[in-house]
């Protein structure tokens, strides 16, 4: 057999076992989307968005508590989150650039994206609501912005780094000094790169459920308490799914196709944002 | 011509990374309200000794001085000079258009808010007095808002000129300012740059010796990290007393 033979046939069985993978891959995706549209969309009502549960094993209700918990967690995360993540990935891309520490900074903070949600959830479990002898909104609120903050430092460095160095040295030339250039003229030019990082980072933590079973736990009653336990709609998804009733299931596919919803909204204003600051 | 001194560099010797040393006991003077060229073959060192009057090297560590610069009777390289003061009374132009990710007004204003100026009045007419002394007004006086990334190349440099020139620095430093520019640009960028020193002295980098000759008074030629001539553009063009000034002049090396 000819060597171009040889080479055509392991390019045919590459291009077969590759394409083979992704079709795996984006059936089950595909799957999994269609199933929650599908049972989620009759869900769908007025009264999932606007009532509170209704006694267990009564038909009707809704998760109104567990909307207004789940978004008061989020930006409770997010306000915390985002400027630590920021404010840390600015130290390492400007005044720690090149140092050693820096990298070995970023390094744990990649590992730290990486950690399952879970064990962020025990350890919020053990350093605030043990102690306190209580679940809160707050508890889930920092469980959540720990997932963030390693995410949002990772891509403000990233973007940082990105802005070419000849501009700040442009800003200084000028007379200007480091937290001027930092703030007006570093910031300016990856500001969409950082917007991608925050939206992306809240995709990221919308659908967590784990962290919250330590943390916020749930409240089958509208709260608006963050010192008190609080519902969210991933918990009261998994609770509603776990149930023995099927209004509660039905509501648990409507609360699940929201959230899928929310992050897949999240996710690509995250993309066209990146697409539109390359555009110009 | 009374040549009034600007600048007196005296024996400067610069390390990069403590050790390396980029110049060797370099001494000129620099006169005012003159286009003072450097030229030499690529990693003369006429970059480095350009960065040394606005003190650039010191944003990274472990780059070294010694010797002196005088500017103005003072000597800029001594400890507890103001940097901030000194990078506004000695403006830098780079070699690639550097404008920054905002619009073309709030690109001047940017130097202006550093040096306090506020008022919205006083900062609209002296945007539109910078881009007029760089040439720059009649082509963007309708792209006030637009950002300064839709200029073509040859417009962000003279924006960035203007940017420079806003702050009312007294010496200019251009560092290849036209490398990147086509030849129309480039021509508009040298006609300014002889335009310009009535009001600023101006040192210039360049590895184009023709632009050196048609826009400086004084030409220094740099060798290996020394200086080896220094002198008018004229003399160093058509009669100079080194035999290696003569040969990369002349094309024979560089």
């Amino acid at each position: 057999m000819n060597i171009e033979k040889k080479r055509k046939i392991e390019s045919f069985i590459a291009l077969t076992l590759s394409g083979l993978a992704a079709a795996t891959g984006l059936f089950w995706l595909l799957y999994i989307l269609s199933d929650v549209i599908i049972h989620g969309l009759g869900a769908l009502h007025i009264s999932l968005f606007f009532n509170d549960p209704a006694p267990a094993g009564e038909e009707g209700g809704g998760l109104r508590n567990a909307f207004v918990g789940q978004l008061m967690i989020t930006v409770a995360a997010t306000l915390i989150g985002v400027p630590v993540g920021i404010l840390g990935g600015t130290f390492l891309a400007e005044y720690a650039r090149g140092k050693k520490f820096a990298r070995i900074i970023s390094i744990i903070s990649d590992i730290m994206v990486s950690v399952p949600s879970i064990v962020v959830g025990a350890f919020i479990y053990a350093i605030l609501v043990r102690p306190l002898h209580h679940f809160s909104g707050w508890a889930g609120a920092f469980a959540l912005s720990i997932i963030m903050i390693p995410v949002v430092l990772r891509t403000t460095e990233d973007m940082l780094s990105l802005v070419p160095w000849t501009l700040r040295e442009a800003a200084f030339a000028l007379g200007a000094p480091y937290y001027k250039v930092i703030i007006q003229v570093v910031y300016r030019g990856a500001a969409t790169g950082i917007l991608t990082g925050v939206l992306l980072s809240i995709a990221r933590v919308a659908g967590e459920t784990a962290p919250l079973l330590f943390t916020s736990f749930n409240n089958n009653f509208f709260s608006t308490d963050m010192n008190r336990p609080i519902a969210s709609l991933t918990v009261s998804i998994f609770q509603y799914a776990m149930g023995p009733y099927g209004s509660w299931h039905t509501q648990a596919w409507g609360a699940a196709l929201v959230v899928t919803l929310f992050i897949l909204i999240l996710t690509i204003a995250g993309r066209l944002v990146l697409k539109w600051r390359y555009k110009q | 011509m009374t040549a009034t001194t600007e600048i007196e560099v005296k024996s400067l010797d610069f390390y990069y990374n403590g050790d390396a040393r980029a110049l060797q006991n370099i001494s000129l003077p620099v006169y005012k309200n003159m286009v003072t060229a450097l030229i030499g073959p690529s990693g003369c060192g006429k970059t480095t000794l350009l960065r040394c009057f606005n003190r650039m090297h010191d944003l990274y560590p472990k780059h070294r001085y010694e010797g002196e610069i005088h500017f103005q009777e003072k000597n800029i390289l001594a400890n507890g000079v103001d940097l901030i003061d000194l990078r506004s009374r000695i403006g830098m132009v780079f070699q690639k258009p550097t404008p920054f990710p905002m619009s073309v007004a709030e690109n001047i204003a940017y130097g202006l808010r550093l040096k306090g100026i506020t008022n919205k009045s006083e900062l609209i007419g002296r945007i539109e007095e910078a881009l007029k002394h760089a040439a720059l007004w009649t082509e963007v006086r309708d792209k006030m808002n637009e950002s300064a990334y839709e200029l073509s190349g040859g417009q962000q440099q003279r924006l960035v000129i203007a940017r420079a020139l806003a702050v009312e620095p007294e010496v200019l430093l251009f560092d290849e300012p036209t490398s990147a520019l086509d030849p129309i640009s480039t021509a508009k960028i040298e006609e300014l740059v002889v335009s310009l020193k009535k009001d600023v002295t101006i040192i210039i980098v360049t590895h184009n010796m023709q632009q050196a000759a048609r826009v400086s008074d004084m030409t220094g030629f740099l060798y290996m990290g020394e200086l080896i001539e220094y002198g008018t553009t004229e003399k160093i063009f058509t009669n100079p007393d080194n035999k290696q000034t003569d040969d990369y002049i002349t094309g024979r090396f560089g």
